[in-house]
């Protein structure tokens, strides 16, 4: 019944779909990129140069491809852009190694890079490559970051410390974007809306917040109008409603709204109860004390000035009567995005109608500037002006376009670049090792066996402990992913991520520690940690070993040291050194901090600079994995403004650039760029470790297992089961 | 139970305006749009093969929403030019001809898309600004104390519809029709924030275009039985109207989401039905004269109502109760209960009308901003195309309140823009090249593109085989008839310029449209004499050409950016 197929998943196969993947997205990247049309099977047209979008609109039935399209769209879900840079970059990287498996056939290698062939083909040579990738991911990037790169780092702020926006810096980081994103006729006005409506939005002391908040909302944000030329799209301020007034009554002066999310009529009935009717009189007492009691409701929100009713639901014919007697507008059946938007914005809570009856204020009002209904190409919205409590000042989009296509082409591009300035705004932390005091520089080998902090549960029995312990974890939420990752790495031992995932945060029924009274140790340093960040930390424990065993597979690690890093305050150089006293070499780590809103000038220039500093460390490094390693990574990085300099021709080609610029670097000069424009660091930096961490997880794959069966008899199965 | 299929794989072209099918595509498309070009333009009959309904026409918004495109490309096209009519009405197959026409001819100079689209852009703004500066030679202002330009404007659009099936007389008719009603739905005493009215359109298929009529207030279509049924009401005043939204057949509405337990014996019937004649009761304390609803009133309540010589009229339907509330000055009633005094409206008059065989029920409002246009045509296709274009020219006239200037038209305005932007780049291109990285060379090759773009687009007005020529001086357009025997004398071979403004005992220098010229100044500022002596003009609507224009240059930049095609086939 069930037919399997198994092939070997290599760095070939990964490379050839790589490439296939390449091709297309190479097309539409950069400012000369151009678009693509995507059909929807519903028959829709979608012109689009997002590479998220296009990979996701290809179907793609490979499985490696599948994986790389999931690697890039839960990148883009962070940082909403690099999806094209992204698989030119994997590609690049999958070519290098290809090479290097080849040259490996070679006999007329060298013996250094031959004994490690023999070594890796003795014990599965892309395991190590992958974890000599994470180490170099994890220990190695921050800190070429920090001690090299920064240096060339420019700020979009005008002034570092009160972080004031620079507009015309601003304007450069977008333009640069949207001529990725958006047509290129269209590119200069979309970047223009994008700036003014950032600057119209924010109020000086407005920070992160408004950017989540326009992030989450950014659908019900704007409007599309098709028919009219891009050239017509707007900013409006207030918010625009994509509904219109059921019952429309101009008003002005002191204008309040309340938000209903339920019928302000009474029923008959609620849900669960019963109503019992004996008699006709009672009927049509009934009947009347509802008519009555929704009037007086009616009459009474028109006594507090209330001029606008927000409905989630639909109201009936004797509530939009008795809205429209008492000179009160009318929205209904908005949608709970809409309403939550609305309530975010003005802090509003809904209003419920009183039982009991009074006189008394609602409380439940807010002032509103105008409320009107706002044509746009002959359909009615519409239209409130808001009076925000938050740091947001509501302003809506209009967006024009001549087909719909279009239209959603630029909303997604305005979104990806709202998250793309979201993450340029915050600060990132970078931790890395370096190793001081090599005593031992024979021992050019790299040992640390043990790193990562006692995650481990305590006692079950122990509740009281537990607590505390867990609140500890949930802050070190980033010092535990680091575990994670050091512990693939240096295990040494074959355990697939999921279960790695399902090992190592306190999963107690798994575990079976040896060692509790450490942990209670590890917690008081936490603790201790916690009060003192700025201090100097030495991790306490010294020899101790926890000996994990799952029970599932019978894998055992012994630890032999336990240490704890934590994660650094922003700004402040942190060494926290630990001492191996068994190894006889110090290493110290380092933790350091690229403030918020750093930039670098487009056209590769990043690349560029971290090719030629990791050039640099490559040359004085003593290990050969991690010179390799790094001069893969270097290599590849060139492939970007390759790609970029393609069209250009002469003086502007890509040879040139990157002579002149190697150059510039090797004098200390300052680079000069062809290009205007400013990319975010912070969205380099995060596209290379999540490129890194695909390839990882593609290296790491030694066969690819097709399960021929139908998907709707699995569903079957599923159902039998449950019977 | 739900089945899960796996999606299966995209396909994915590569540069898809080079295949041999798109273009061939495009080609059918192009030619379908061109010969519907103009008063003279061929008609298009679309049908199902399986039978059903025969559209004839040769209006592009008509003739779009029946086609069937598959190709996404085409898709593109036909959408956007959908999306353009749907805001504009006006303009459509111009928007049309001109994309296909841009593409085709970009296509052949194998230039970069980059430098294409750029340029495009580039006089595209060179248009916009010309055509909207006060120098610009092709348009005229529009002056609403007089009915002449307006009724050139409306004339135009119906000449240029020739599935219409109107004759010279019946077109006079009908275009002063339209402007009546246009002017009808103007409030007169307006100040500030004009808020226009309504025409509305009643259908009077298989009587003669003659008769159609404009009427000001509401018709109710009723059959002549429940019109015989109605009472007349003698009355000096205006009537009271009261207009309910929600329905008065005694239906239990809404009981809330848990149960409702009714003992036996109780009768929510009756129940109702006496809080119904309560109302009734009401609405005669009240004078009520007419009670109108949206929805059905039960018949003993319109019994109790005729008793006490109120008209009770319902079944309106949803479309009728804006114009309704809007002409009566009502608040559609919500309610069963007590209904506040100042949600009734009024109406001057009512009367029965009989127009062919359809019986009316007529509402003479006290100020009329809403009216009726009667509208009659032979046949039911003929009457399908004579609606939308009466749509189309209600709609100019609206556009063209908002912006009262007017754009030459006859083929005039593309011509005279072509000589434009042919004069400017050969004489000024270092204005144009201001920043960019392209080169002049390129800059002609794209604006000869583009120019002759425009001429074709004017080309596809003649079908019977007739030449088209260009002044020299003012760049308008001149049309000549197949068989005219030689080039000696122009003069008596041309009577007038395509929209009517100029005629040929000038002296002026002629030239076929498709040969090569000099690049000329065409002469700009019209003069006003000019324009106010000609009666007979062929006029466009400004906005409507100016969208269109951005529209046509805008899809087809998008169309040559495209470097894929992924298609979903699940």
């Amino acid at each position: 019944m069930l037919s399997s197929m198994a092939a070997a998943g290599s760095v070939k196969a990964a490379l050839q779909v790589a490439e296939v993947l390449e091709a297309i997205v190479s097309c539409c990247v950069g400012p000369e990129g151009r678009q693509v049309l995507c059909t929807k099977p519903t028959g829709e047209v979608l012109l689009s140069r997002n590479g998220g979008r296009l990979l996701e609109a290809l179907h793609l039935e490979h499985p490696i491809a599948r994986m790389i399209v999931d690697c890039v769209s839960s990148h883009l879900k962070k940082t909403g852009d690099g999806a094209k840079t992204f698989i030119i970059f994997l590609c690049h990287l999958l070519r290098g190694l290809h090479a290097i498996t080849d040259r490996e056939k070679d006999p007329l290698m060298c013996e250094n890079i031959q004994t490690q062939g023999r070594h890796w083909k003795n014990c599965s040579r892309w395991k190590f490559i992958s974890q000599a990738l994470l180490t170099f991911q994890t220990q190695i990037l921050d800190g070429i970051m920090d001690q090299y790169l920064s240096r060339h780092f420019l700020s979009i702020f005008s002034s570092a410390k009160e972080r004031t926006l620079c507009r015309s810096s601003l304007e450069l980081l977008l333009e640069a974007y949207f001529c990725g994103r958006v047509g290129r006729n269209n590119h200069k006005f979309i970047s223009q809306l994008m700036c003014d409506y950032f600057f119209k939005c924010m109020t000086c002391k407005s920070g992160i917040g408004v950017f989540e908040l326009v992030d989450d909302h950014f659908v019900e944000l704007n409007v599309g109008v098709t028919g009219l030329p891009v050239s017509d799209s707007r900013i409006i301020a207030g918010l625009v409603l994509q509904k219109d007034f059921s019952v429309y009554r101009p008003a002005d002066g002191d204008m309040r709204m309340v938000i209903v999310t339920e019928t302000i009529q009474p029923l008959f009935s609620t849900s669960g109860s019963e109503f019992i009717l004996n008699s006709e009189a009672q009927f049509q007492t009934s009947q009347f004390w509802i008519m009555e009691k929704t009037k007086a409701i009616m009459k009474h929100l028109h006594s507090q000035n209330v001029k606008l009713l927000i409905s989630s639901v639909k109201q009936p014919d004797l509530v939009i009567y008795y809205a429209g007697v008492n000179g009160i507008s009318v929205v209904e059946c908005l949608s709970s995005e809409e309403v939550s938007l609305i309530r975010r914005i003005i802090g509003l809570s809904p209003f419920v109608p009183p039982q009991a009856f009074s006189q008394c204020e609602i409380p439940n009002t807010a002032l509103v500037k105008f409320c009107k209904p706002l044509i746009l190409r002959s359909k009615r919205y519409v239209h409130l002006g808001l009076i925000s409590t938050c740091a947001f000042i509501p302003h809506s989009i209009v967006l024009c376009g001549p087909v719909q296509g279009l239209i959603e082409q630029h909303e997604d591009a305005l979104h990806g670049a709202l998250k793309m300035l979201r993450q340029l705004f915050k600060d990132l932390d970078l931790n890395y090792m370096t190793q001081t005091n090599d005593q031992n520089g024979t021992s050019s080998l790299f040992i640390y066996k043990n790193s990562g902090e006692s995650y481990q549960a305590p006692d079950p029995g122990n509740g009281s402990i537990q607590r505390p312990y867990q609140d500890t974890v949930v802050e070190n939420k980033d010092a535990l992913e680091k575990t994670q990752t050091y512990l693939k790495v240096h295990s040494n031992l074959v355990i697939p991520d999921v279960e790695l995932e399902t090992y190592i945060p306190y999963s107690t029924p798994t575990l079976t520690p040896t060692d509790t009274f450490q942990t209670v140790e590890t917690l008081t340093c936490l603790s201790l940690e916690r009060n003192r960040l700025t201090d100097y930390y030495e991790p306490l424990l010294k020899n101790n070993s926890t000996a994990y065993s799952t029970r599932g597979n019978r894998i055992e690690i012994s630890y032999e040291n336990l240490q704890v890093t934590n994660i650094t305050r922003k700004g402040s150089m942190l060494p926290v050194s630990c001492k191996l006293p068994n190894m006889g070499t110090s290493q110290s780590y380092l933790s350091s901090s690229m403030p918020a809103g750093c930039v670098l000038p487009v056209g590769g220039n990043f690349e560029i600079l971290l090719h030629y500093y990791l050039l640099n460390y490559a040359k004085k490094c003593h290990q050969s994995e991690e010179t390799m390693v790094s001069m893969i990574i270097a290599n590849a990085l060139l492939g970007i403004p390759k790609v970029l300099y393609k069209s250009k021709t002469g003086k502007y080609s890509f040879p040139h650039t990157y002579i002149r610029a190697v150059h510039a670097l090797q004098t200390n000069q300052p680079l000069v760029s062809s290009q205007t424009g400013l990319e975010s660091v912070m969205g380099k930096y995060q596209l290379l470790t999540s490129v890194l961490q695909c390839l990882t997880k593609i290296l790491t794959i030694d066969m690819v297992i097709t399960v021929k069966r139908h998907p709707q008899k699995v569903h079957n199965q599923d159902s039998e089961d449950e019977l | 139970m739900s089945r899960l299929e796996a999606k299966k794989p995209s396909l994915c072209k590569s540069e898809p305006l080079t295949t041999e099918r798109v273009r061939t595509t495009l080609s059918v498309l192009k030619r379908i749009v061109t010969s519907c070009y103009g008063p003279s333009g061929r008609l298009k009959q679309l049908h199902n093969g399986f039978g059903g309904y025969v559209c004839t026409t040769s209006q592009s918004s008509a003739l779009l929403s029946h086609l069937l495109v598959t190709h996404p490309i085409l898709k593109i096209l036909t959408t956007s030019i959908q999306n353009h009519v749907s805001s504009f009405s006006d303009c459509g197959l111009f928007t049309a001809i001109l994309c296909c026409n841009l593409i085709e001819n970009v296509q052949r100079l194998g230039l970069t898309p980059t430098t294409v689209i750029r340029l495009n852009k580039h006089l595209l703004s060179l248009c916009i600004s010309y055509l909207k500066s006060e120098t610009c030679g092709c348009r005229i202002p529009v002056d609403f104390s007089s009915t002449q330009i307006l009724l050139c404007l409306v004339r135009s659009i119906l000449t240029s519809k020739p599935a219409c099936m109107l004759t010279r007389k019946e077109t006079e008719h009908v275009s002063a029709l339209i402007l009546r009603a246009f002017l009808l739905t103007i409030p007169e005493n307006a100040e500030g924030h004009i808020i226009l009215g309504k025409s509305l359109i009643v259908p009077l298929k298989g009587q003669r275009v003659i008769d159609s009529t404009v009427l000001p207030g509401i018709l109710i279509e009723m059959s002549e039985v429940q019109l015989m049924r109605l009472l007349p009401i003698k009355k000096s005043t205006a009537l009271k109207v009261a207009l309910f939204c929600t329905t008065l057949s005694g239906d239990i509405s809404d009981t809330g989401e848990g149960t409702v337990v009714v003992s036996y014996g109780v009768s929510l019937e009756n129940a109702v039905l006496d809080q119904l004649l309560n109302l009734g009761r009401q609405l005669i304390s009240d004078h009520v004269d007419l009670v109108l609803c949206q929805k059905v009133i039960h018949p003993s309540l319109k019994q109790f109502l005729n008793m006490h010589r109120i008209i009770a009229i319902d079944r309106i339907g949803v479309t009728l109760m804006e114009p309704l509330t809007k002409m009566t000055g009502t608040q559609p009633i919500g309610s069963l209960g007590s209904i506040c005094p100042n949600s009734y409206g009024s109406v001057k008059d009512v009367c029965t009308a009989k127009f062919g065989s359809k019986h009316f029920f007529h509402l003479i409002p006290n100020e009329a901003t809403i009216c009726s246009l009667l509208l009659c045509n032979r046949n039911d296709t003929a009457w399908d195309e004579l609606k939308l274009t009466c749509q189309t020219a209600l709609h100019v006239l609206q556009l063209t309140l908002k912006e009262p200037w007017a754009l030459l038209g006859g083929g005039c305005t593309e011509t005279h823009l072509a000589a434009y932007i042919r004069h400017k780049t050969h004489n000024d291109p270092e204005s144009i090249l201001k920043d960019d990285e392209c080169t002049q060379t390129e800059l002609q090759l794209i604006a000869e593109a583009f120019c002759s773009a425009l001429e074709s687009v004017v080309g596809s007005l003649e079908h019977d085989g007739g030449d088209i020529l260009t002044d020299m001086k003012y760049g308008h357009l001149w049309s000549v008839q197949a068989d005219s025997p030689c080039v000696a004398n122009w003069p008596d071979l041309l009577s007038q310029c395509g929209c009517g403004l100029y005629n040929s005992q000038e002296e002026l220098n002629w030239s076929f449209l498709r040969s090569t010229r000099h690049p000329f100044v065409p002469q700009s500022c019209l003069p006003h004499e000019a324009v106010g002596s000609a009666s007979n003009l062929i006029l466009d609507c400004l906005t409507a050409k100016l969208s269109g224009l951005q529209v046509a240059i805008e899809t087809a930049n998008l169309i040559l950016d495209l470097s894929y095609v992924i298609e979903d086939k699940n």
